[in-house]
């Protein structure tokens, strides 16, 4: 099934290792969860030889173990739980892959926005069967929340803070009742939620203060707060796991040199470097250098040397990838990104070698073309 | 054969299958259970300890109850050892510390050298120094390295502070930095010492810090009731063994360890030999990593090591105030571990009823009923040795079962004050906390959260988004299992100039030795016998950093004494700063006395240094005859300096210094002053033309020059200094700069070598002069330096920025007038306050009279004032000198000036045409009034 999908959802992917987990389980598993609180941590964080599972599972999150856990023990107590964090940091994927090992569903998912609607958290009619039938439960378009609610299963909610206060507020009555009502029907009106229901919303930090939660709506989620990751080797394993999953999915063969990996991480943490000593937002490059950042950047430049180049990945293609994604303002980030390459590239390429000098000359000609 | 045997051949085998052959494993673990063995069958018992374990201490307290030894070998430097008789009297925790300031035998820049060594009540080594200095008849001996040695054996080359463990360089909380640089050495280093071990140790037992790990694999199994103390020795010996022989880490450090064990393997043989003593009955407490050693001279019966004297350098020794927070940065603990620890070591009192020693009247403890421990008769034979390890080994970690009453204490207890600290949390929080805190336990392999488990279960539970306050959940769960602690030396246990400073502050009422700041007011016109201790504040304030002693009324400068002063005193919490200030004297004057001389004769000492120095002793000391050492030996610097970098410095001081002896009943200036003044006049009249020319020397050196020379001159002519000199000087001076020029010009001016209307000439022909004019501001600057030798030239210099302003172009004037503020903020007090008054009398006082004004230095204006003959005179002076003109004639003749007398008005009063009188004329009222007044 998954090679008719672009991007199959967690619990199709990992399937497999989903039944095995599940069948090796012998521990207590809260409500209807289909793995205990331990065998979700493994599939999360994956397995250890002291395990003494026979067989690995891979890490698919890269983050300290506490957070997971905190994460996990959040879902098995009736509090929702609330990722937040800087853009890029693996919050809506640290979301799926709970949902996905807890329920073995991780598509039940509202997205917040600004034109996110209490019809979207709760019902909505479907107008045509509504005229022809009147109300009933069968003309009810049911939320991806309701669902949830209905199956016992765990709801997302991305992006929270970007729905408008009362479209959040709605979740009050849905976290505490734990049921929605119908007003509209006169019998069978009130959907109970099962046991297992919880919901897994993710918040950037970013956007805080443009609806800000309501303390109402505070109370009845637990905060997990996930850090930019600033850990140079965990950096460069997500790095290579998202770049060789990615490379599966546009069924490229490409070999990513570690020394060009490498220059991609120093270049992100010198660029961090100067954007923490920054004094205005206009010293910092608007884009908040996230791991995820620099996947795409990779990404960028192996699709362009796949398409356009020799299909070899190249220093130079990279420091063009860069240059590309990283310069959104015209002149400020242009300003910034042209003098780290002078004042950090350009000695670096001098004392180090290797493939700095045509890093070097790739950025410098991006960035000559894009001013 | 030993009992150990079995257990080696067992731990051989699973090597062999594990290692997969013959390998470094199998001698891994043969060797940890040779090392057990040679521990346990040596004669003087070895009684291996770790640092902040509450089982050690229970082990210790259970053992020191069932053997009372009557001699009990510590590993702590040998030199600290008096130091612990005065333990009692202290708040625990506090660290013993031995301080040098004088070093003989090291590097200079190591000094001042400190080393502390923490001493907590929930430790082993209290219990056996409790235990040995309250019973009659048992010896307490130091055994370890002296603090000598600590900096002997430390690597060369590297600051004496970088051999400190992990100096933490947070300190937002306030105990933090108690134990400011010192060393601190520690009983019972107990810790991997290469990181894998430990990552994969705390990786595996799925616990975030060192301290965690140990108490949940070690600690726990061993403090529970039934552990006893064989299998607590052999567990403690096998991991001191296994982190020694897995990987021993840096080889210096090493080396040190191995030295130190030779030392005290020497030190406890030699004691036994000198006082005759039974091992049997001795206990040799130690480090469990020192239990496990293999040097050859380990054991009674072990070779004699040369022990190294110690270098000449003298030590100090005091007790300071420790904290656990101190003590968790200094030796890189986990934040809240030795808190922890305490708290862990109260519980197993009480759950274990093992009763502790305390020392008799522990300060800052509840009173305990003594238990007189004795010593044991001579006990022959010691019991055989058993194998409890393999046992140990074979069972899974006992774990504690859930405490619920604990737990929910904790969960309610943190809500409260998370609640109090801002957060929007209720009773809902505390149930989902505690509903956390089991579920985080449970992923985590233990029934029962420890303090960590609870803290992530409060910060996902409570804290969201933002800190509403100024500590988040994190810190408060700290606080609430135990918080920081902070020690407090008692005043028995102070050095003499600290309880002299206690004793002299007594009559201000507040109480010194409170945690929290104490203001205290000072009356000093009604009580007047408040000075002495005004006296002293001033001189702590003097001594120590800025915020222990803070002024907020009043003030002490030269000549100036407040009537009312009101201080914040922080010497409780601070009472480090002043202990060690008991290393350098006994009184605060005579460390000030002290310190003043040093400053003074260091070699890098200069002129104004040590007119500071004066100062200082003026205000603090007034001791006239240390005053006029002091003085004296200024008068050296100043001869022997070369630069005038200091010059505005000492010109400024040297003026207060004179006002001030020359103010009041002080028997006028003493002979120094007097000295300086000579010296300086010499002194700067030679460097003058040098000064002048060099660039190194500023403007502003040069005019502080300058000014010495003018503003001193009748002083200095009257002490025999010939004016001469400093013509010849300023004749000499040829400056190229232009600021040095202008500078130059206005000393003309003040020799009379340069009337001002030539100057004004020569300053009008600058402005007029394109070429130059770029160069005009740096002429201007030096006419405003010129304000300190030459204060007649204010309303010139008022004059020319006039002009500048008025006539230089935007492109020279802009770039120059930030230097120009810049100047003009920096030297503020010398130069604003004459330009703004001068300003205020030349400038219109409206905005209207603007209009019709004309400065005062335009040529229609200044013709009438520079008339030939001058205004005509009139009045009996002018009568006088018109009848007898003989005098005058005669003057006139010698300055060679020629003129004529010209007539005097006719009714012996000014001039009928003169403006006054024509005033006068029109208004008479007035003049009329004064008139019928005074009845003319």
């Amino acid at each position: 099934m998954t090679e008719n999908l672009l991007r199959a959802p967690a619990e199709v992917k990992y399937a497999e290792e989903l039944d095995y987990l599940e069948s090796i389980d012998t521990g207590a598993k809260p409500f209807t969860w289909r793995l205990s609180p331990r065998m979700v941590r493994m599939f999360v964080l994956g397995s250890e030889r002291a395990d003494g599972i026979d067989r690995q599972i891979p890490q698919k999150w890269f983050g300290d173990r506490s957070f997971v856990e905190r994460a996990i023990v959040t879902l098995a107590s009736d509090r929702g739980l609330l990722l937040i964090g800087d853009p890029g940091t693996g919050k809506s994927w640290l979301a799926e892959l709970l949902a996905a090992a807890i329920c073995r569903n991780s598509t039940l998912v509202v997205q917040g926005t600004a034109g996110t609607t209490e019809d979207h958290i709760k019902y909505s009619w479907n107008v045509a069967m509504v005229i022809a039938r009147g109300q009933s439960r069968d003309s009810l378009i049911p939320s991806p929340i309701m669902t949830a609610m209905e199956q016992g299963v765990v709801g997302r909610f991305e992006e929270l803070t970007r729905s408008t206060s009362d479209v959040q507020d709605a979740l009050i009555s849905i976290l505490s009742e734990k049921y929605v009502s119908i007003p509209e029907l006169d019998d069978d009106n009130i959907v109970f939620a099962k046991p297992g229901f919880s919901i897994i919303a993710t918040a950037n930090s970013r956007d805080r203060g443009v609806n800000d939660l309501s303390s109402a709506l505070k109370r009845r989620f637990n905060f997990v707060r996930i850090p930019v990751v600033t850990n140079k080797a965990s950096e460069a394993e997500i790095v290579r796991f998202r770049t060789v999953e990615l490379l599966k999915r546009h069924q490229i063969e490409l070999d990513v040199p570690p020394t060009l990996l490498d220059i991609l991480l120093q270049s992100f943490a010198d660029l961090r470097t100067a954007a923490a000593s920054a004094t205005s937002d206009d010293e910092k490059l608007e884009s908040a250098l996230s791991t995820a950042e620099q996947i795409g950047v990779l990404e960028d430049a192996i699709l362009h040397s796949q398409f356009f180049g020799d299909a070899q990945l190249r220093a130079h293609t990279l420091a063009g990838s860069l240059v590309g994604s990283l310069a959104r303002r015209s002149p400020e980030d242009l300003a910034i990104l042209n003098k780290y390459w002078h004042g950090v590239v350009e000695p670096r390429s001098k004392a180090d070698g290797g493939e700095w000098p045509e890093f070097l000359a790739g950025g410098r000609e991006a960035i000559a073309t894009l001013s | 054969m030993t009992v150990f045997d079995p257990l080696r051949d067992q731990l051989l085998e699973a090597a062999a299958e594990f290692a997969g052959g013959p390998g470094d494993l199998d001698g891994i673990l043969a060797g940890m259970v040779t090392d057990v063995d040679r521990a346990l069958r040596e004669p003087l018992e070895i009684f291996p300890v770790c640092h902040h374990s509450p089982a050690s201490a229970l082990a210790m307290a259970r053992r020191l109850r069932e053997k009372r030894p009557h001699v009990i070998y510590l590993e702590l430097c040998e030199d600290l050892r008096p130091l612990l008789d005065e333990l009692r009297n202290c708040r625990l925790p506090v660290a013993v510390q031995a301080f040098a300031s004088d070093v003989d035998g090291f590097p200079p820049d190591w000094s001042p050298l400190s080393v502390v060594a923490p001493i907590t009540e929930a430790s082993a080594e209290y219990q056996a120094i409790a235990y040995a200095l309250d019973t009659p008849g048992v010896e307490l001996v130091c055994v370890d390295r002296s603090t000598d040695h600590v900096f002997q054996w430390s690597p060369r080359g590297s600051s004496a502070a970088d051999a400190d463990a992990d100096a933490d360089a947070e300190e937002d909380a306030e105990g933090k930095d108690l134990h400011g640089d010192a060393v601190g050495v520690e009983i019972g280093d107990l810790r991997p010492r290469f990181s894998q071990l430990e990552a994969y140790l705390l990786h595996h037992g799925k616990v975030r810090h060192w301290s965690e790990w140990w108490d949940q694999y070690v600690e726990q199994p061993l403090a529970s009731a039934d552990a006893d103390y064989e299998t607590y020795r052999q567990v403690m010996v096998l991991i001191g063994s296994l982190f020694r022989r897995l990987a021993p880490g840096d080889p210096s450090r090493v080396t040190v360890d191995e030295d130190r064990e030779r030392f005290m393997w020497t030190r406890m043989r030699q004691h036994l030999a000198a006082s005759g003593a039974d091992a049997s009955q001795a206990l040799y407490v130690c480090g469990a990593f020192h239990a496990a050693s293999y040097v050859p001279e380990f054991g009674l019966a072990g070779s004699d090591w040369e022990i190294s004297p110690r270098t000449g350098t003298r030590w100090l020794y005091g007790l300071i105030p420790s904290s656990h927070s101190a003590i968790e940065a200094q030796f890189g603990l986990a934040s809240g571990s030795v808190s922890i620890a305490a708290a862990t070591w109260a519980k197993a009192v009480t759950r274990t009823g093992v009763k502790p020693f305390q020392l008799q009247g522990q300060a800052g403890t509840r009173k305990r009923a003594v238990v007189k421990a004795t010593v044991a008769p001579p006990v022959a034979v010691a019991e055989p040795v058993t194998d409890k390890l393999t046992k140990f080994l074979a069972s899974p970690p006992r774990l504690d079962g859930i405490d619920e009453a604990e737990l929910l204490g904790w969960s309610v207890e943190i809500v409260r004050l998370a609640r109090r600290h801002g957060y929007l949390s209720s009773t809902a929080d505390a149930i989902a906390v505690f509903e956390t805190s089991i579920l985080l336990a449970g992923m985590r392999n233990r029934a029962r959260p420890t303090p960590y488990d609870f803290a992530d279960a409060a910060v996902t539970c409570i804290e969201k988004d933002t800190v509403p306050g100024r500590r988040d959940i994190r810190r408060l769960c700290e606080i609430m299992l135990g918080g920081d602690r902070i020690g407090q030396v008692g005043y028995n246990a102070l050095p003499p100039l600290a309880r002299d400073v206690y004793d002299r502050l007594q009559p201000l009422g507040v109480n010194v030795e409170a945690r929290t700041i104490q203001r205290a007011l000072l009356d000093l016109k009604a009580q007047p016998e408040l000075g002495p201790c005004s006296d002293l504040l001033w001189v702590l304030r003097r001594l120590m950093p800025p915020d222990v002693v803070r002024p907020i009324m009043g003030e002490r400068t030269l000549g100036r004494k407040s009537i009312q002063e009101s201080w914040d005193l922080a010497i409780g919490r601070s009472q480090r700063y002043l202990i060690e200030l008991g290393y350098e004297g006994v009184t605060v004057e005579q460390v000030l006395e002290q310190r003043l001389r040093r400053e003074v004769w260091t070699p890098t000492a200069t002129a104004a240094a040590a007119l500071a120095a004066v100062e200082d002793s003026l205000l603090y000391l007034r001791s006239r005859r240390f005053t006029d050492e002091l003085g004296a030996r200024a008068v050296e610097l100043l001869a022997a300096e070369r630069t005038v970098d200091e010059a505005p410095e000492v010109l400024q001081r040297i003026r207060r210094l004179l006002a001030y002896y020359r103010s009041g009943e002080r028997g006028g200036l003493p002979a120094w002053c007097e000295d300086f003044v000579r010296t300086g006049y010499a002194h700067y009249c030679t460097l003058l033309p040098t000064a002048f020319v060099e660039d190194e020397s500023g403007v502003r050196q040069v005019a502080a020059m300058l000014g010495f020379l003018f503003g001193m001159e009748n002083l200095a002519l009257s002490l025999g200094c010939d004016r001469a000199q400093l013509e010849i000087a300023v004749q000499q001076s040829h400056p190229e700069s232009p600021a040095k020029v202008a500078l130059l010009w206005a000393a003309h001016h003040q020799l009379g070598l340069l009337p001002i209307a030539r100057l004004r000439e020569r300053v009008d022909e600058l402005l007029g002069n394109p070429m130059v004019l770029p160069a005009m501001p740096q002429y201007i600057s030096g006419f405003l330096q010129a304000l300190v030798p030459v204060p007649s030239l204010t309303s010139f210099v008022v004059e020319i920025l006039s002009k500048a302003f008025a006539q230089l172009p935007d492109p020279v004037l802009l770039p120059w007038l930030p230097q120009l503020i810049t100047t003009l903020k920096d030297q503020a007090p010398e130069l604003v306050p004459v330009l703004v008054r001068e300003a205020g009398r030349t400038f219109p006082g409206t905005l209207a009279a603007l209009d019709t004004w004309t400065p005062p230095w335009s040529p229609a204006e200044a013709a009438p004032t520079t008339s030939a003959t001058g205004p005509r005179a009139g009045g009996p002076m002018a009568e006088l000198l018109v009848g007898h003109p003989d005098a005058t004639d005669a003057v006139a003749a010698l300055l060679g000036v020629t003129g004529s007398w010209s007539a005097l008005g006719t009714d012996g009063t000014d001039d009928i045409g003169s403006p006054v009188a024509d005033l006068i004329g029109r208004h008479p009222d007035t003049a009329e009034a004064v008139a019928d007044l005074l009845s003319v």
